[in-house]
């Protein structure tokens, strides 16, 4: 889907060269282009209504298993970022389109609540209520596919 | 240590972004609280995911080429189509409808003089006229009914 996403994005940018009036930035024009076409994706794929623990691959259990043993932030193998992208699809499918989009502009590419708003129209307060709704869902998605056993066996996190 | 007030630290900015104090704050509380500890590694796993997922890079397909190609091309072929060409395509519609209305107009005009037009009424209305005329002049004495008519009545006076 990804890959599909993108492949539209460049296409409608490349018919649609006409219309950008060279007013704003070019970057700024094609985020627009690519934030539209991403969330009119998103809107009309099917989303799952919750992800349990049988939803996982073995690969998706272990990392969790381990990742949230160890109190590193970042992955260092390939496999690792790998099963790590493939688990963060498979979460961010249960989230509404919008919810999505603010999360991994957010989030995931440090954008501003400003700069999101301006790729999206919204306006920053949604922006921020998108943002932290989508948090908070992931969040609670992901403290159920933990389950009480993480910290009960710790006794305390991971520091 | 309020657990709301440490969810809420949590759900309103992503984990790198948190103050020091903030991120302290939630450590030292994670400590001593169960659930805000399962929320904060939720919460950090969660941030892991979302960065990678952001972070990877996307290969084009090897479709890709051939679309932009065929986008292309169709563009191409838009911009090289003469401007008569162009101008015929947006007024077939008008120049069509005069065409046939045109076309109509020629056919009535062609079979007009089957159809009774004033001119033949009036033409007729002058022969029923002549043929009333002829009858008055047929119920008109002659001049000799006249002169025999005349006599008859003299002889008729003289008989008497």
């Amino acid at each position: 889907m990804v890959e599909e996403a993108a492949q539209e994005i460049f296409l409608k940018a490349f018919t649609q060269l006409d219309s950008y009036e060279g007013r704003g930035s070019m970057e700024g024009w094609l985020t627009r282009i690519a934030t539209n076409t991403c969330l009119n994706m998103l809107r009309s794929a099917k989303r799952r209504p919750e992800l349990s623990l049988a939803d996982l691959t073995e690969d998706e259990s272990h990392w969790l298993d381990t990742n949230s043993e160890t109190a590193g932030d970042k992955l260092q193998t390939v496999e690792d970022k790998l099963v790590a992208s493939d688990l963060a699809d498979k979460l961010l499918v249960t989230l509404p389109a919008e919810d999505q989009v603010a999360l991994l502009m957010m989030d995931g590419e440090n954008a501003s609540v400003k700069e999101v708003a301006e790729a999206t129209g919204w306006s920053e307060s949604k922006v921020k209520v998108r943002a932290f709704r989508a948090r908070r869902k992931l969040r609670e998605a992901m403290e159920k596919l933990l389950g009480p056993k993480t910290v009960g066996r710790e006794g305390k996190v991971a520091q | 240590m309020n657990h709301k007030h440490i969810i809420e630290i949590l759900d309103n900015s992503p984990l790198p972004r948190l103050s020091q104090s903030d991120l302290e704050l939630v450590k030292s509380h994670s400590k001593e609280c169960e659930s805000c500890a399962h929320a904060y590694q939720a919460a950090r796993l969660s941030t892991m995911i979302i960065s990678e997922r952001a972070g990877s890079a996307i290969e084009p397909t090897p479709f890709f080429q051939t679309r932009v190609m065929a986008a292309w091309r169709e563009r191409q072929a838009q911009e090289n189509v003469p401007a008569w060409s162009r101008l015929w395509r947006s007024s077939r519609a008008l120049v069509s409808s005069m065409a046939l209305a045109t076309a109509a107009l020629g056919v009535l005009s062609f079979f007009a003089p089957a159809i009774p037009s004033a001119g033949n009424e009036t033409a007729s209305t002058y022969s029923a006229e002549a043929v009333l005329m002829g009858q008055q002049s047929e119920d008109q004495m002659s001049y000799e009914q006249v002169l025999s008519a005349i006599y008859n009545d003299d002889d008729d006076d003289d008989v008497r």
